[in-house]
């Protein structure tokens, strides 16, 4: 089956087998934007979380078919430069240790902000598995977004 | 100063110091020797003492240092151009790192926290010699041999004439070429400690900015063109192997029977324990994969895999083992001699304290999956050269994995190490790298394998079970006077054939031996225990378990010696270094003094890999079946701080894992399988969980120790303590909570 996605402002077209196939494997395989990771595959760890049509939504569970005709954002497409808040909070504080989790912690406090949340509030956002323990800084980085 | 794309080492010229050379390619490069990880490492590595990292001086002005290791977030890849960059005269922003190409005979295992520690005298040496060479090639061009002539700074060599005070200035860039061919100058001078500039300052990783943009490319990212997509299933029921080949189902490239790279307890090297299917993307590969209908063949010691049983056998060993001694070890007495003797003191001793421990298997659960890409050439159907893609913390390792795999001469292997979503001692391994190389061979394209977290979760190398039997004596005065201390815990080394049966695995004791107090009259033994789960190396090793027995036996000696937990300490600690730190947690913990009502709080210090750390815990509990973990004081003495943020960064996470494993971690096994497989029931912290830590540091020496493993030992004992004077029930067996499950996001 022939999809088209509009990833990070641009369309893609995709040929997927079956249309309940994640959108995070159709991200990561098929269009080769691998900074939305795999943790789980389960919706517990956060890791695959990117922003669709403004709402962060947990890519390992979602249907591809079910982003069809949304605006999907990935960390890729955030900012050009690391300009986004959230980006430079976390190179501020130095956050990433290992780096795995960060794609879908940033993107889960940049859908909080455009929910318009912010600092501390963002926190209930962020619920999400870091094994290195970076949430410490996590807390530091978001205070000020 | 950033991380960049790797390139091969430059053509090797010998110049007269071991491990010392240097050639003229495009500029200035110079590799160096930086040790393996620990003795075990060195142990099983081949020849080791070549040269293994590289600096180079482009004539472009660029200056970069190949980096031969893993980064896996403990700041090493930073740490380590740090330490160049300092001698080298260089600013921070001037240097760069690459990830450099393996090396099949030299290259270096990370791990034993021992990157920074064993690279900073080789890295320090190494930025010194290019330094001198530089300035000797300024000394050429302008005819003045004088080194006090001459200075360097921010990559450009400065010449000031002594009497008209004249300057002339060269770029690094413009001198490579020269000072790739003077002589290494006889007496390399190295900068004073008291004038770094970059040592001891919290410079920014060179890392992180990738890590923030979705750039940073770790194993399971890997592309490569044309490539296919493989998933595994391992028989559920470890040490099965596979009874028949399965049918390639419709819309699978391949289906491949793997066979495991090792053997490890009931898992048999060359065993076929596993099957992959190769398809067009990983999901569709995962499918089909567990679509498969697969017969196993399981041997009768695979229902010996049950916690139960295990538990049983250790409860009877721990009587009717045989011990080998551990400590006493400057000679080793025989274990009847110095049982009889601590008996002796333990029978004189005012008040005894006699308690047993146990503490889990555990995964590792990095956040990176198991996963690896390869790509061999095929000539006339034979394998020809082979690439290979991993997030490794052994790449050489990895080359021999796939030598052997492929018939392909390890020189003609080349093997790329990416970032690690996290290593944790996980990814020294050869079973995920093994099955890759076997799935490429089969299909003949370029393919990457990857484990769905299910498979890395039940078919880890764990870190092993253990129960303790230990037993204090004390005298009237509350000092120790007998110490026993018998540990029953399958062997990570015999496991592997890196000993011989017998023979002491120093990671069984590790952390229950070379202790900083003053014990007595003492014995420390090691019983094996034969399980046959596949046991490794987790973070700080041996040490993540003895620390816990030791450091909460400690505080029940000081509780039935009616003695403050931290004054206890200060009597029996006859290590200075852990008197300071003791004495540095005392008072950064000062808040203990006026803890709200419902709080409590523990103290535990501990010694590993060359580094103290103490910690300094205070506890809540909210509700029965849970505990709120409010701050946590932290002082670490690792002998002098490259990058004191990175130190802190360290203890922040070991802090976090070690409450991890003493809260909820635990794998539990039934008729040969594992319990657990997600993190929904191996469950991590998640936000409002972490502690809010305050890190102090000190500093004992000139010299760095190891810091990526060394917070996590005494955090178990320090929550165990603290909840001991919460709720008057001493914790002996790990996790607090069995059983706990996590719900979804």
């Amino acid at each position: 089956m022939q999809l088209t996605l509009n990833v990070n402002g641009q369309n893609h077209s995709v040929t997927v087998s079956d249309g309940s196939m994640p959108l995070l494997w159709v991200l990561r395989d098929l269009i080769g934007l691998t900074g939305t990771k795999y943790g789980c595959g389960i919706e517990v760890c956060g890791a695959c979380t990117v922003i669709i049509d403004g709402q962060r939504e947990h890519s390992c569970v979602f249907d591809v078919t079910s982003a069809v005709g949304k605006k999907i954002i990935t960390i890729e497409g955030l900012s050009a430069n690391r300009s986004h808040p959230v980006q430079q909070a976390w190179i501020a504080h130095q956050v990433p240790q290992c780096g795995y989790c960060q794609p879908g912690m940033i993107m889960a406090c940049a859908a909080a902000m455009m929910a318009g949340h912010h600092g501390p509030e963002i926190l209930p956002e962020v619920q999400h598995i870091c094994v290195c323990g970076t949430y410490q800084r996590i807390r530091d980085a978001v205070s000020n977004l | 100063m950033t991380p960049q794309s790797p390139q091969a080492p430059a053509q090797k010229m010998e110049i007269g110091r071991r491990g010392f050379l240097a050639t003229a390619a495009g500029g200035l490069s110079l590799g160096f020797f930086m040790p393996p990880a620990n003795r075990v490492m060195q142990a099983a590595s081949p020849i080791y003492e070549q040269l293994n990292a590289y600096v180079r001086v482009g004539t472009d002005g660029s200056i970069a240092l190949a980096f031969g290791g893993a980064e896996m977030g403990q700041g090493a890849m930073s740490g380590l151009a740090q330490i160049l960059a300092e001698e080298l005269m260089v600013d921070w922003s001037q240097i760069s790192v690459q990830q450099a190409l393996v090396d099949p005979v030299v290259s270096y295992i990370t791990g034993g926290s021992s990157a920074v520690s064993n690279g900073y005298a080789p890295l320090r040496l190494a930025g010194a010699t290019v330094r001198e060479l530089l300035i000797a090639a300024a000394m050429v061009l302008q005819r003045d041999s004088k080194r006090a002539n001459y200075s360097a700074a921010s990559a450009v060599v400065t010449y000031t004439n002594p009497t008209t005070h004249a300057i002339a200035t060269w770029t690094y860039g413009s001198l490579a070429v020269l000072a790739a061919s003077q002589p290494v100058p006889a007496n390399i001078p190295l900068t004073d400690p008291s004038k770094f500039r970059l040592i001891g300052q919290p410079v920014q990783r060179v890392d992180i900015p990738s890590k923030t943009d979705g750039s940073a490319i770790y194993g399971i990212d890997v592309r490569i063109p044309g490539m296919v997509f493989a998933s595994v299933v391992h028989c559920p029921t470890i040490g099965g192997t596979l009874a028949s080949t399965p049918v390639k189902p419709p819309g699978a490239i391949a289906v491949v029977p793997c066979t495991a790279s090792d053997s490890r307890g009931v898992v048999a090297a060359g065993s076929v324990n596993a099957v992959a299917v190769v398809a067009t993307d990983t999901w569709t590969a995962r499918n089909l994969v567990k679509g498969l209908s697969l017969k196993w063949n399981l041997p009768p010691s695979s229902a010996n895999i049950d916690s139960a049983q295990i538990l049983a056998l250790a409860q009877q060993l721990v009587t009717t083992g045989t011990p080998i001694v551990a400590e006493p070890n400057n000679p080793t007495p025989p274990a009847a001699v110095i049982e009889a003797q601590v008996a002796s003191a333990m029978a004189g001793a005012k008040k005894t304290v006699d308690a047993t421990y146990t503490l889990p298997y555990l995964a590792h659960s990095t956040m990176e999956v198991m996963n690896c890409s390869v790509n061999i050439t095929f000539t006339n159907g034979t394998a020809s050269s082979c690439e290979v893609w991993a997030p490794s913390q052994a790449a050489a390792w990895v080359a021999g994995t796939a030598s052997a795999i492929t018939g392909v001469n390890p020189n003609l292997v080349t093997v790329h190490t990416t970032f690690l979503g996290g290593g944790l001692g996980r990814k020294i391994e050869q079973d995920y790298i093994s099955q890759a190389v076997q799935v490429a061979m089969a299909v003949k394209k370029p393919v990457k394998l990857t484990w769905f977290r299910e498979e890395d979760i039940a078919h880890d190398q764990y870190r092993p079970f253990a129960l303790v039997h230990a037993t204090g004596g004390l005298d009237a005065s509350g000092n120790i006077v007998a110490w026993f201390y018998r540990n029953v815990s399958p062997s990570i080394l015999l496991q592997r054939g890196w000993i011989n049966p017998g023979d002491l695995d120093s990671s069984g004791p590790d952390g229950a031996v070379g202790l900083g107090y003053a014990l007595g009259t003492h014995v420390v033994e090691w019983v094996p225990l034969p399980a046959g789960i596949p046991v490794g190396f987790w973070r700080s090793v041996g040490n993540s378990i003895n620390a816990f027995v030791v450091e909460s036996m400690i505080d029940e000696l000081a509780l039935a010696a009616g003695i403050d937990p931290f004054t206890f300490r200060y009597n029996a600690l006859t290590d200075p270094r852990a008197r300071a730190v003791l004495t540095a947690a005392d008072a950064l913990s000062s808040w203990r003094h006026s803890l709200p009502k419902g709080h409590a709080w523990g103290v535990a210090i501990s010694q590993s890999f060359g580094t103290w750390v103490c910690e300094v815990m205070d506890v809540s509990q909210l509700a029965k079946g849970s505990l709120q973990v409010n701050r946590v004081a932290c002082v670490v003495d690792c002998g002098m701080a490259i990058n004191p943020d990175s130190v802190q960064a360290q203890m922040q996470g070991g802090i976090a894992h070690g409450l991890n494993a003493a809260l909820w971690g635990q794998m539990t096994f039934t008729a040969g399988k594992a319990n657990q497989s997600n993190f929904s029931n191996y469950r991590v912290m998640r936000i409002g969980e972490m502690p809010q830590i305050t890190v102090q540091l000190v500093t004992s020496s000139g010299t760095p120790s190891g810091i990526g493993e060394p917070a996590v030992p005494p955090c178990a004992p320090a929550l165990a303590n603290a909840y001991a004077k919460l709720t008057g029930t001493r914790v002996r067996s790990l996790p607090f909570f069995p059983g706990a499950v996590m719900g979804g996001l």
